[in-house]
């Protein structure tokens, strides 16, 4: 009976291992049959020379290059804003909160967590409105309105990641630096961060790869299918996923309908880059240590 | 620890009515006790009797886990000054340098072998960068392990076995210049090889320092104490003299008392 239990789990794990593989092969196998027809300079910059396109000293048209730079101003942005918040949460979360404090900030950040991208949209979009109507007559949907509601979006991962690691640390390897007679400053920045570092920037990853991928949040505060290179912070502009959203919806042609595909090739080598990136970065802080080892 | 053996020696720790507890739950009721510059003073006792506790009140470093209590009076004679620790806000970062602690496991800071030994140096007494290099030699060396470790300083600290990271823990403690050296099961998670080492180490430190060690081998208690406190639901219940150690009789008895 348990044994037959046991083989109907095991069988089960096997299945869901087989699915989730299958269910990557196939959407790579069909992007690819798709898209990869599509993928060359004309995808990208259209007509324009891509020298001058890159610069930005012609306009592009028919390319998704302005959109790979908007997406890519974008996580900028969002991560400039999102990261130094998040991590401070995270440190005061792990370190410095206690009793009623860290429970109803906890909550706060949970809460946040289970916000759908779509709301963070609509209070992206309601904000305006009523920056309009107090404050600021001329605000409008834009780059930087985009950000912030993305930052508010991703700032969860961060959070709890980072919390995560830190509180991971042992308790007696938390107070070695105390008890050598360092401040609270000095074990935090030279001793707990280090430590948590990996933990840290998993949580990075996650909240970049997040930024990259949303629509629903930039398609209510900013994202246009035509705005050209990102000008400013305060302008509106064009961005992968929307790019892909608004080619599979609106194609009026064979042709533009498999440019989306392109694009949403496009947008997972960018994002695959970026995990790779940080793969990469992460492996070579982590073994940083044991080659010197295998040195010895 | 009576008068008539420690002879002229004067106490440089002195314990009254120490009361510690975390989170409502009392560790120690009320414990006095006095200790010795020049002397190994050995706490023994079963888990759980409040050991570890008593030696982390003697630097403060209670203050750190969630809930911490503190009553009574500790004073320490540093640099032949009284410090009153619990009393008027004595520096807290000053009295942990002056009071080393060495844990259970050796607990490495992130980095090299002289990482170690030079980051607790710059933060905590200002090393100018050019005496960063003979000061870590000369710590190196009073923990025996220059010798060992002379050709790969810049080497994970990790790479060093078990008994060689509790001497560089050892040896971390030293560069700061402590007085008093609080020893917390140093040999727990070492061989039989290893903790002989650390333990030559400590004897071959003992005239400099006032050291009170946690330890729960009675053999050991035999090879480092002059004195002996024996613990239990946190309070000293014996004192014993180096004789009394050697003792078969009080042997016999401690074993059933301890263990």
């Amino acid at each position: 009976m348990i044994k037959g239990i046991t083989y109907l789990a095991q069988a089960w794990s096997w299945l869901a291992v087989a699915i989730t593989w299958g269910a990557v092969f196939l959407l790579l196998a069909f992007l690819g049959v798709r898209g990869l027809d599509t993928l060359n300079l004309a995808l990208l910059f259209g007509k324009t020379p891509a020298w001058q396109a890159i610069t930005g000293a012609l306009p592009v048209w028919h390319g998704i290059w302005p959109a790979c730079a908007g997406t890519v101003a974008l996580v900028l942005l969002s991560s400039l804003l999102a990261i130094p918040v998040g991590l401070a949460s995270g440190i005061y979360l792990a370190q410095y909160a206690g009793g009623p404090w860290k429970k109803w900030f906890s909550l706060a950040v949970e809460l946040l967590a289970g916000i759908p991208s779509i709301v963070m949209g609509l209070f992206g979009f309601a904000l305006i409105l009523f920056l309009r109507k107090t404050l600021a007559p001329q605000a409008n949907t834009c780059l930087l309105l985009s950000a912030v509601c993305l930052a508010l979006l991703v700032l969860p991962y961060l959070i709890l990641l980072t919390q995560t690691a830190l509180e991971a640390i042992p308790a007696d390897l938390k107070v070695v630096g105390l008890s050598l007679g360092f401040t609270p400053w000095q074990n935090l920045v030279q001793v707990l961060l280090p430590l948590a570092a990996r933990g840290i920037l998993s949580g990075v990853i996650l909240a970049v790869g997040r930024a990259a991928e949303d629509t629903a949040v930039i398609m209510l505060t900013g994202v246009v299918a035509n705005a050209g290179m990102p000008a400013g912070i305060l302008d509106k502009y064009e961005a992968l996923p929307f790019n892909i959203f608004y080619l599979a919806a609106e194609a009026r042609s064979e042709a533009e309908l498999a440019q989306g595909f392109g694009a949403a090739l496009i947008l997972l080598i960018l994002t695959g880059a970026l995990f790779l990136g940080a793969y990469y970065l992460q492996s070579t802080l982590s073994t940083a240590w044991d080659r010197k080892k295998l040195a010895l | 620890m009576g008068p008539q053996e420690t002879g002229a020696l004067e106490p440089t720790v002195m314990v009254a009515g120490l009361h510690v507890g975390f989170e409502g739950r009392e560790v120690l009721h009320g414990l006095n006790a006095e200790f010795y510059r020049g002397h190994v003073a050995v706490i023994l006792g079963r888990s759980g009797s409040g050991k570890t506790t008593f030696l982390r009140a003697l630097n403060r470093l209670n203050e750190c886990f969630p809930g911490s209590a503190t009553r009574g009076s500790v004073k320490l004679k540093l640099q032949s000054e009284w410090w009153e620790i619990y009393g008027n806000a004595a520096p807290l970062t000053e009295l942990r340098r002056r009071v080393g602690m060495l844990f259970q496991t050796p607990h490495l800071l992130p980095g090299s072998i002289a990482d170690n030994l030079a980051l607790p140096g710059k933060l905590v007494l200002g090393w100018p960068r050019r005496e960063i290099a003979p000061r870590v030699e000369t710590a190196l060396r009073e923990a025996h392990l220059w010798e060992e470790v002379k050709d790969r300083l810049d080497a994970s600290a990790h790479t060093l076995s078990g008994g060689q990271q509790q001497r560089l823990c050892l040896a971390r403690l030293l560069a700061l210049e402590p007085e008093i050296l609080l020893v917390d099961e140093p040999t727990a998670s070492l061989d039989f090889r290893a903790s002989l080492k650390v333990e030559e180490l400590l004897l071959s430190l003992k005239d400099r320092y006032t050291i009170i060690a946690v330890s729960h081998s009675l053999s050991q208690a035999r090879r480092l104490a002059d004195a002996a406190l024996i613990f239990r639901e946190g309070a000293v219940v014996q004192h014993l003299e180096r004789a009394d150690l050697q003792a078969p009789e009080t042997l016999q008895t401690l074993l059933e008392e301890i263990f």
